[in-house]
């Protein structure tokens, strides 16, 4: 890492640590959210900007880990840590049975198949209402101790997911997501070199699944709810339109593109009912003018 | 549980009943053939253009409003409704063409990524300007005279009006087959579907061509909007239901192939009509599965040809 891009970042913590707190509850509450889809949008360019799978389902593991929480505090009166604990795990078991699948295919039927998956979720997540309360969905769901505070769940927040990203950070630079990124550009050739291209991308399928599990887990937990449109299919195309507004081949594109959008949403909802009509145009704009994203450059590749 | 079970034994009992069996069949029949009315131009426009277009259950919609205006302001009666499916045709050729002109055409060089962002930017922006132009409120569409009511046949009564969807469909379906094996622009349908360079190296004008089966797919659509008002509700959130499905049967029957869309709408319309039957809360899980499975040992559908 150069030394003005640590010093980005370092600016960029203390900004993330201390502006918050100057905030008001509602900002605060924003503020999570953005977080939490950062570390979400992360996980999904981990599977489409250095593995080259566009999932379409990707809101089915976000969606797992919020119903694992609450399903696990809501019916069975589990203790917070251990439902926290316990949205990645979830998210990481129902990616495994899916990736195993979905990693045989490529390019549009990946994407189809992860969506049929998702759909599935989504509608046992509908009708399963002894668990999942149906439409309805779960509510109610309350943090423990001082974390209560927006404030001070802001900073927990904060500090999971930094450590999270961190993870990623490391994970990508690591031989594992070279490799990812070489099977990305040339699978057959790395499969020549003797790596079992495959297994690769399924463990990276169900890592992005666990890091997506986590930050639904802890947007449950601010929210306090859970709601079947979170697993909805057009849920799925959220942490896509993040990765890509912020730019897929760089590694902080995402979370620039998901505080971008949340800001955007909340901004641009807070004055009209037709945010959908601005969204959509946002998006086709995106797409049509600017498809390295507000980070990337146009012909520039992750780690290049 | 055991009352669960019960029921669902109960449930099965109906299987032997051959007056539930056969409404049950047309009843799936029909459905089919409106599902096949917006698959077919789905598969069209993926086998030409290579492009999931999410906006088709938007044009969809459009189709339907379009027909509750004629209907509703221009028109009564069968006139107003034959002239109302025209309309919904006819206006979403001209917004299918346009659509292909100023967007979609920019992105046919695109990854995956683009090319399913813009599709689905255009769903929200065809929602909301439906929302705009009419307003949110849910209506329904009486149908003519002629077509309301019930019609005995075998030995059941059924609602004219899905019978005479189940006629329409056909005829579209046999209309679809001569476009394609017997005109020049279906000819070159067909042949850009196997092979779009070499279609374009024989001297066809593939820019008008991919124009043209958006235009069709987007008329299809309209059709089927206009079609289907008076059986659905017109109101928000159609254009989010409707594309689901249609997904559902591409993906089963083939992108790219108008038998396998047919084939697959049905199948999807008997899978719901019976699944419904069976496990009434759990009909809608079985038609994803179906999808799931085909996807895993066949990704390229019933009729497709894999890649």
């Amino acid at each position: 890492m150069s030394r003005t891009k640590l010093g980005l970042w370092s600016v960029a913590a203390l900004l993330f640590l201390v502006a918050p707190l100057g905030l008001g509850a509602f900002w605060q509450f924003i503020a999570i959210e953005a977080l939490v889809f950062a570390l979400y949008a992360m996980s999904f360019n981990l599977l489409l900007g250095y593995g080259g799978m566009l999932s379409f389902g990707h809101a089915a593991y976000f969606g797992l880990g919020a119903y694992g929480v609450g399903i696990l505090m809501a019916k069975l009166s589990a203790p917070f840590w251990l439902a926290l604990l316990a949205a990645p795990v979830v998210a990481a078991v129902s990616a495994a049975a899916v990736g195993y699948f979905s990693v045989r295919l490529t390019g549009i039927y990946f994407a189809m198949l992860t969506f049929a998956f998702q759909m599935l979720f989504f509608t046992v997540a509908l009708k399963a209402t002894v668990l999942t309360g149906g439409d309805d969905g779960i509510v109610g769901l309350t943090r423990p101790g001082i974390l209560v505070d927006p404030a001070v769940y802001y900073l927990f927040v904060l500090f999971i997911t930094a450590l999270a990203i961190g993870l990623l950070y490391r994970m990508v630079n690591a031989p594992f997501g070279q490799t990812l990124r070489a099977i990305r550009d040339n699978a057959r050739r790395v499969q020549h070199l003797g790596v079992h291209t495959r297994a690769h991308c399924w463990l990276t399928f169900v890592i992005a699944g666990a890091f997506a599990g986590l930050a639904g887990g802890l947007f449950a937990l601010s929210t306090g709810s859970v709601f079947p449109g979170w697993l909805d299919w057009t849920a799925s195309a959220t942490p896509i339109v993040m990765a890509v507004l912020g730019g897929l081949r760089v590694f902080a594109g995402p979370i620039a593109g998901a505080f971008v959008f949340v800001g955007l949403e909340t901004v641009i909802s807070g004055h009209t009912e037709y945010w959908p009509l601005f969204m959509g145009t946002i998006i086709i704009a995106l797409v049509l003018l600017l498809p390295g994203g507000i980070l990337g450059t146009r012909s520039g590749r992750v780690g290049h | 549980m055991e009352s669960l079970l019960d029921q669902t034994w109960q449930n099965f009992t109906l299987f032997g009943n051959p007056t539930v069996v056969i409404r049950q069949t047309l009843s799936g029949i029909s459905h089919g053939m409106l599902l096949f009315l917006i698959s077919a131009g789905l598969s069209l426009i993926f086998g030409v253009t290579r492009i999931l277009n999410f906006a088709h259950g938007g044009l969809f919609m459009l189709g339907a409003y379009v027909a509750m205006s004629v209907i509703g302001l221009v028109l009564g009666g069968l006139p107003g409704f034959v002239l109302s499916l025209i309309a919904g045709a006819a206006l979403l050729l001209l917004v299918g063409g346009g659509l292909e002109i100023l967007l979609l055409r920019r992105i046919y060089r695109s990854a995956h990524e683009f090319q399913l962002l813009l599709t689905f930017g255009l769903v929200f922006v065809i929602g909301d300007l439906v929302m705009i132009i009419w307003d949110r409120e849910e209506r329904s569409v009486a149908a003519p005279e002629l077509l309301s009511g019930a019609t005995r046949l075998i030995g059941v009564t059924f609602p004219t009006y899905r019978l005479f969807l189940i006629l329409v469909g056909i005829a579209v379906a046999v209309a679809l087959w001569v476009l394609l094996h017997r005109t020049r622009f279906g000819i070159w349908i067909r042949a850009a579907t196997l092979d779009r360079e070499m279609l374009g190296a024989l001297g066809v004008n593939t820019r008008r061509l991919y124009t043209g089966v958006f235009a069709l797919g987007a008329a299809l659509a309209g059709f089927g909007g206009a079609l289907a008002a008076p059986v659905l509700a017109v109101g928000p959130g159609l254009h989010v239901e409707v594309i689901i499905d249609a997904f559902v049967v591409v993906v089963i029957g083939g992108m790219g192939s108008i038998p396998g869309a047919l084939v697959g709408s049905l199948l999807v319309g008997l899978v719901n009509a019976f699944g419904i039957l069976a496990f009434p809360s759990l009909a809608v899980v079985l038609t994803f599965a179906l999808m799931a499975v085909i996807l895993i040992v066949r990704p390229w559908g019933l009729f497709g040809r894999p890649e």
